[in-house]
């Protein structure tokens, strides 16, 4: 391939052409942007396979789809083999959450050469490492849903006496059978798994996402009044707090707002967990030629398909290979900041 | 690196940002690089550890995986600075670029006991050790553990803007302890011996930040006597061996545990399985005192006696240490540890770590080129003072550090002692110890 002086590629053609005797154009077309997503969460959905194929804690799980997420907010699936990206990030995750798995029987697993795994490896290096899941807040979340509730006449008293459109809870929605909180538990697991296929976790501290997911499980089950629960938590937050971090309660009080809209926009990417639809074979199929004519023969070449990422984002997005580290940073850097300025989060971890 | 020797990194663009000065150090891991920044100006010093590929075909050292994704992760004026992470996709070798410090309390420590034959002052100890624990008390909190905290690990700056901070370094057994996904015994055998904490030594499956406080008092006593406090003799083996002699050379000091003090002493494998062994000799209380000459009323005594109990939950913490009464009572702690604020101190002119400059990226030894680096860097503007101006062959290390202990999950191999490797004798000799400076197989 070939850059030309504006900036269009063109190919060593022949080969590619006589072979894929189905392209009819004798340039490569790069994949739509809706082509890459669907690639993209096909190969999430694998990932999610693969782990429970081996068994893998769902912390490995959520690890490696992240690192998956991450590595194609900079690379193009045109640039870097997805089914490869795939093995790689399970193979990080497992080094990085120290539950070792040798890239060999990984491999073997699935019938994959392992080498290739070790090839990538590298490049999983070049982002942010530590992954927050969801699941733990989920947990926590649960623990303190069942004090909220053992507790529940007092708070409900209390509440009434502070704010009068509580009061009109209906009396008794309390159920602290156990089981019930485990079916709570469970369905908000199976919800995190799907928010893990959104773009949810890359926009979202992991409290917020459990609290979603918690919330929509809670919508199936009805274990919990949950909106008085999401009440309780700032009113724990106040009582708890003394003179001196009044300001910092006040300023909890205020990102209430903001946190209960990301709850709500959270839901939107919910909501898209229904709209992407596992790609059909037929496209896939399509989807899947297009790569391999990307790729082209020298696939091995990691960075020759650089000028793909122009043709998709323009130049100005255009990441250059050797700033790709400060370019990182910065991304990362915005993700620090909403997660940091972010109160509920905090909470999250502190139940 | 002059004009010269340059066009041999020209396949590694990064290379180019660096002026390249020579070896400080090595060790299993790989080798440890002195460089200047090209820009900004004024230039800044580099430590650049470059890591062996691994052999065992496992892809990426975990050792590297753990520095880099939690020193990105934290920011702290007492933890060192992961500048940068530099890849070779050519050769898979993987560069990691450290702010540079010119000290470390091992050295420190050496540059007292063999050169000046007198103690550090109590200014210097107790800066260092306040500002050791307000790092450690910031990892703390994240919930990493460090797991391999001993003098050489411990880096202290030198002149310039940060001169005698305190920067933790070095995490290549560190790890986040909150909820593991495997006991954290998993990981093997951890912390150099003569620093590793008893609950470590007699088998506990699960351990706490509390190993690291432990290492903080070995090191505290360390500042104060210059030798080190508990000097067992480690047992080798492939797997984690029951260290008997170094679990001795601590109850000759501080007494046998008991079951009154230390109650869940009793669920630990190694004080089921060789009572007898751990109970062979008796040794009459207390010798802590003696060992570290303090008197018993004294607050640096008292803090380092809560350092060292026996018991991990009754250990005190970085933070509470922070606390202590020591640290509030003159001489007071300060930022630059090496300079005391009181008039009538005498300074202090520690050794700069020596560089060999015959030895270049890849590792080969190249005596051509020495020839020309040398002239580069004497030349260079406000290259590190007069002390490096001639070069001294390495016979001595920096930023040493053990091997990284076999870890099971990892299936390190045993690999080849850095100390004995390099440092043909030298630190033996000088700790004193027989049989080497304590290390991993």
């Amino acid at each position: 391939m070939e850059v030309d002086v504006d900036g269009s590629l063109s190919y060593p053609e022949p080969q590619m052409t006589a072979k894929d005797s189905g392209e009819k154009h004798s340039r490569t077309k790069p994949l739509s942007i809706e082509e890459e997503q669907c690639i993209r969460v096909f190969y999430e959905n694998k990932l999610q396979e693969v782990c429970n194929n081996f068994r893998f804690p769902h912390k490995i799980q959520a690890t490696a789809l992240i690192y998956f997420k991450r590595f194609y907010l900079q690379w193009s699936v045109m640039e870097h083999q997805p089914k490869h990206i795939m093995l790689t990030c399970i193979y990080a995750a497992c080094k990085i959450e120290e539950n070792h798995v040798s890239a060999e029987e990984l491999g073997k697993g699935i019938s994959q050469d392992h080498q290739m795994i070790l090839n990538n490896e590298m490049i999983s290096l070049e982002f942010d490492l530590i992954v927050y899941a969801p699941y733990r807040s989920v947990e926590g979340f649960i623990i303190d849903m069942e004090e909220f509730c053992n507790s529940g006449d007092d708070q409900l008293q209390m509440l009434k006496s502070v704010s009068c459109n509580i009061s009109s809870l209906p009396p008794q929605i309390y159920v602290t059978i156990g089981g019930y909180w485990a079916t709570l538990q469970d369905t908000a697991r199976l919800e995190v798994d799907k928010m893990m296929l959104t773009d949810a976790p890359l926009l979202f501290p992991p409290g917020q996402l459990a609290l979603a997911a918690l919330g929509n499980s809670n919508a199936l089950h009805n274990v919990i009044d949950f909106d008085s629960y999401l009440g309780s938590i700032f009113q724990g937050q106040n009582s708890l707090h003394t003179m001196a971090e009044l300001a910092e309660s006040l300023h909890a009080i205020d990102s209430c707002e903001s946190w209960f809209s990301s709850v709500l926009r959270v839901d939107h990417c919910g909501m898209q967990v229904k709209k992407y639809k596992i790609p059909s074979e037929k496209e896939l199929k399509h989807i899947n030629r297009k790569l391999k004519s990307c790729w082209g023969h020298s696939s091995h070449d990691e960075y020759f398909l650089q000028p793909y990422i122009e043709l998709h984002a323009g130049p100005k997005d255009l990441p250059k290979t050797k700033n790709l580290l400060g370019k990182k940073r910065e991304k990362k850097s915005k993700h620090k900041s909403k997660r940091s300025s972010n109160e509920a989060q905090n909470m999250a971890s502190l139940a | 690196m002059g004009d010269g020797s340059g066009s041999r990194w020209s396949r590694a663009e990064w290379v180019q940002q660096y002026d390249l000065l020579g070896k400080i150090g090595e060790g299993t891991y790989g080798l440890v690089f002195l460089a200047r920044t090209k820009t900004p100006s004024p230039s800044k010093s580099i430590a650049i550890k470059k890591f062996k590929q691994s052999k065992d075909g496992d892809g990426v050292s975990p050792t590297a995986i753990r520095e880099i994704m939690l020193l990105r992760e934290i920011t702290h004026e007492n933890v060192v600075k992961l500048v940068n992470v530099h890849i070779n996709h050519a050769d898979m070798s993987l560069y990691l670029a450290f702010d540079y410090a010119e000290h470390d309390l091992y050295e420190i420590i050496r540059h007292h006991r063999d050169k000046l034959n007198h103690s550090i002052n109590q200014y210097t100890v107790k800066s260092l050790l306040w500002q050791l624990l307000n790092g450690l008390s910031y990892l703390h909190s994240n919930w990493m553990i460090h797991r391999d905290l001993k003098p050489s690990n411990i880096l202290v700056m030198g002149e310039g803007e940060e001169h005698g901070v305190v920067k933790i370094a070095d995490f290549g057994l560190a790890r986040i302890y909150q909820a593991p996904l495997k006991p954290l015994s998993d990981n093997g055998v951890v912390v150099t011996i003569w620093y590793r904490a008893p609950e470590l030594l007699l088998g506990a499956k699960h351990y706490t930040s509390a190993v690291d406080m432990w290492a903080v008092g070995c090191i505290f006593a360390e500042l104060l006597t210059l030798k080190p406090l508990f000097q067992g003799a480690e047992v080798k083996a492939t797997s984690n061996p029951f260290q008997l002699d170094q679990l001795d050379k601590i109850f000759k000091v501080l007494g046998h545990p008991t079951l009154e003090k230390w109650p869940s002493l009793a669920s630990l494998p190694h004080w089921q399985q060789d009572v007898q062994h751990i109970q062979g000799h008796k040794y009459d209380n207390t010798g802590l005192y003696n060992v570290v000459h303090l008197s018993t009323k004294s607050p640096a005594y008292d803090l380092l006696s809560k350092m060292l109990e026996y018991d991990p939950r009754k250990r005190i913490t970085a933070a509470q240490a922070l606390e202590h009464e020591y640290f509030k009572i003159e001489p007071l702690p300060g930022r630059n540890a090496l300079v005391p604020c009181q008039l009538g101190e005498k300074i202090v002119n520690y050794p700069t770590r020596p560089v060999d400059n015959t030895t270049d990226l890849e590792g080969t030894t190249n005596l051509a080129a020495s020839q020309a680096v040398t002239a580069v860097s004497g030349s260079m503007p406000g290259a590190h003072g007069s002390n490096r101006s001639v070069p001294r062959p390495m016979n001595v290390v920096g930023m040493q550090r053990l091997p990284p202990q076999p870890m099971g999950a990892y299936n390190l191999t045993s690999q080849a002692a850095m100390g004995d490797g390099m440092n043909p004798g030298n630190i033996s000799k000088q700790r004193g110890v027989p049989q080497g400076h304590p290390q991993q197989v």
